[in-house]
This record gives C-alpha cells, structure tokens and sequence, in this order.
C-alpha cells in the first residue's frame, strides 16, 4: 500500500484496476466509496468492496488482507521510537506531532459537520454527544446508540 | 496500569471500531476515549501511538489499532485489536455493496447514519480537546496554538498533506525544549 490515508489509494487503484485492468468501472468503484463511507470503521474499507465486486468473497478476502497487513508496520516503528522516547529531542517531536495531530482532527471535523448538521437535530446530537464525551465517563456506544435511536425517532415522528 | 484480558480489549475494539460511523478519524477518537478511561494505555502511548499511526502507511485507524493492542497485549493484542475492528465492519461493507449495487435506498437508515455521524463529530472534537489538554505545560504555552493552528490551517487552506504537516511538526519538535 503506498498511500497514507482513508481515500488516498482510491487515484492509484483506479489507474491499475479501472483504467489499465479494464476489471472494474467508475460505478462499481463510486458503490465501493459509498460502501465505505456508510459502514462502520476506516474509509479504507472499500478496499475491501472493490475485491467483492471484482471477485467474490476471494476477492473480499484479497482485499482485507491489503487493508489491514501495512498497520502492523508501526509496531517497528514503536520499538525504534519506544527506546528513544526518553531522549529531550524526541520528546519535543511526540509532543509537537501530537499537537498537529490534534489541529488535524480538528480540522476533519470540518467536512464531517459539513456532511452531517443538516437542521437543528444533528447539530443537537454532535453538541450532547461534545458535552457527554468531555464531561461524563459514560461509555461511548451509548452516545452513539442513543444518537441513533434518536434519529429513528425523528424520521418516524 | 490494570491489566485488560485479550477478550476484554478485543472486545473494546470490537465495539468501538464497528458501531463509530464517519470514517477512522473518529473512530480513533472514541478508541482513545474508551482505553484510556480503562487505564489501558496512558494518553503518552496513546499520543505516540496517533502520531506514528499517521505516518504509517495503509489505513491510519488500522495502524493505530495495531500499535495500542501491542501496547496492551503484545503482537497478540496488535493481531486480536485489528482483527476485532476489521473483521465485522468488512462483512458489513460487503453486504452494503450488495445494497449499493443493486441501486436500493432505505430511508430510516440514512436517518440513523446522519444521527451517529454528528454524534461521532461530538467525540471527535472532545478528543482533540482531550490531546490538546493532555499536551498542556507550564512555560511552553505559546507553542501549543502555534502548533495546532498550523496542523489544521495548513491541511485546509494551504493543502499540505497530513503527512507533510506531521513532518513539518516533527522538525519543529526537535528543536522544542519542553
């Protein structure tokens, strides 16, 4: 795997498999995004809807398989920094990386509200669910099957 | 630090990594939540651990996963923690394909995802406080805005990569004296 994040492969595995394979189209591939995005888990899960389409559960199986071995990765990454973590230097480089990390959290939550407060009661379940997650010690399925249930309830009533 | 059995934290993950709509971001989010209220990795691993997630390649919340279960267990911790994420959510995307394909649309169900997605938004904003809060020291201050403004503005308005903002914080750390 070359890419770094969520979607990032999606241009490369379009050049290979729609374009060069001819084993996939646009459509099958915009399904495996959309397949992706609506489950649960990382947005790479489409990977795993492009092997479906391509070749059954093989091909599912093919494709989790791509998914999930580069993660190990980072154990080794652990163990050089792991022995290291010590040192002033480093230090200064977990804590600044952190920090971007954080700025970059902060700054997905700007499409993710973009797509999801549409009318007053996503932005009321994002705000409870803010104010519960930082306040409470409450386990966090329940925010998100309560936000569920509370969406149920709106669409039938 | 307790200590977890390899169940238990499978299935911390396994709840986690498959009821959190909206992608890896907050799934990571609530995973960060949920293992440290348990005492299970400190907010130290945990930062280390998000951060050398991002420069992992394949799917950040995949590594992430992988390197708190070492934390927690071991390889078997890394194996069981990517297995209890991924596994669940695949069969899931597959069957979502099914319903793709065939050009169906359940309408209740796109109630429901609208609804965990914003309350996904809520806890991932808490865990970007929660990172901020833990990263906060007395004469440093300054740095920490500083640092964060960058991460997010870079990646919105100027369109470095995260990878490239991460490098950029990674330079700058070494010359930060904490």
């Amino acid at each position: 795997m070359t890419s770094f994040s969520g979607l990032a492969s999606l241009p490369v595995l379009r050049s290979d498999l729609v374009i060069r394979y001819h084993v996939l189209t646009d459509a099958q591939l915009n399904t495996a995004v959309a397949a992706g995005r609506m489950g649960p888990g990382p947005v790479g899960n489409y990977v795993v809807s492009v092997g479906y389409q391509i070749g059954g559960y093989p091909g599912a199986a093919a494709g989790w398989l791509a998914m999930i071995t580069p993660a190990f990765v980072i154990i080794v990454l652990l163990r050089f920094v792991g022995r290291r973590a010590e040192h002033p230097r480093v230090r200064g480089m977990i804590r600044a990386i952190t920090l971007a990390g954080a700025g970059l959290l902060l700054a997905a939550a700007v499409p993710l509200a973009r797509e999801a407060i549409h009318g007053p009661l996503p932005f009321v379940i994002a705000s409870a669910s803010l104010l519960l997650s930082l306040l409470t010690k409450i386990d966090s399925i329940w925010v998100v099957l309560g936000a569920a249930l509370a969406g149920l309830l709106a669409f039938y009533l | 630090m307790p200590r977890a059995s390899l169940r238990d934290m499978s299935l911390v993950f396994l709840r986690i990594g498959n009821t959190t709509l909206g992608g890896g971001d907050p799934t990571i989010a609530a995973l960060q939540r949920e293992l440290i209220r348990r005492g299970w990795i400190t907010q130290e691993q945990f930062a280390l651990a998000f951060a050398l997630a991002r420069i992992t390649p394949g799917t950040n919340m995949l590594a992430f996963s992988a390197a708190a279960g070492w934390y927690i267990f071991g390889l078997a911790g890394a194996l069981g923690a990517v297995l209890a994420v991924t596994i669940p959510s695949s069969l899931l995307v597959v069957w979502l394909t099914g319903i793709y394909g065939a050009g169906t649309q359940i309408r209740w169900l796109g109630a429901v995802v609208a609804s965990t997605i914003a309350a996904a938004l809520g806890i991932m904003i808490a865990a970007a406080l929660t990172l901020i809060r833990s990263q906060i020291i007395a004469n440093n201050r300054w740095v920490i805005p500083l640092l964060i403004a960058g991460g997010a503005f870079g990646l919105r308005f100027v369109g470095l990569t995260p990878l490239e903002i991460i490098a950029l914080a990674g330079v700058a750390g070494l010359f930060w004296r904490p």
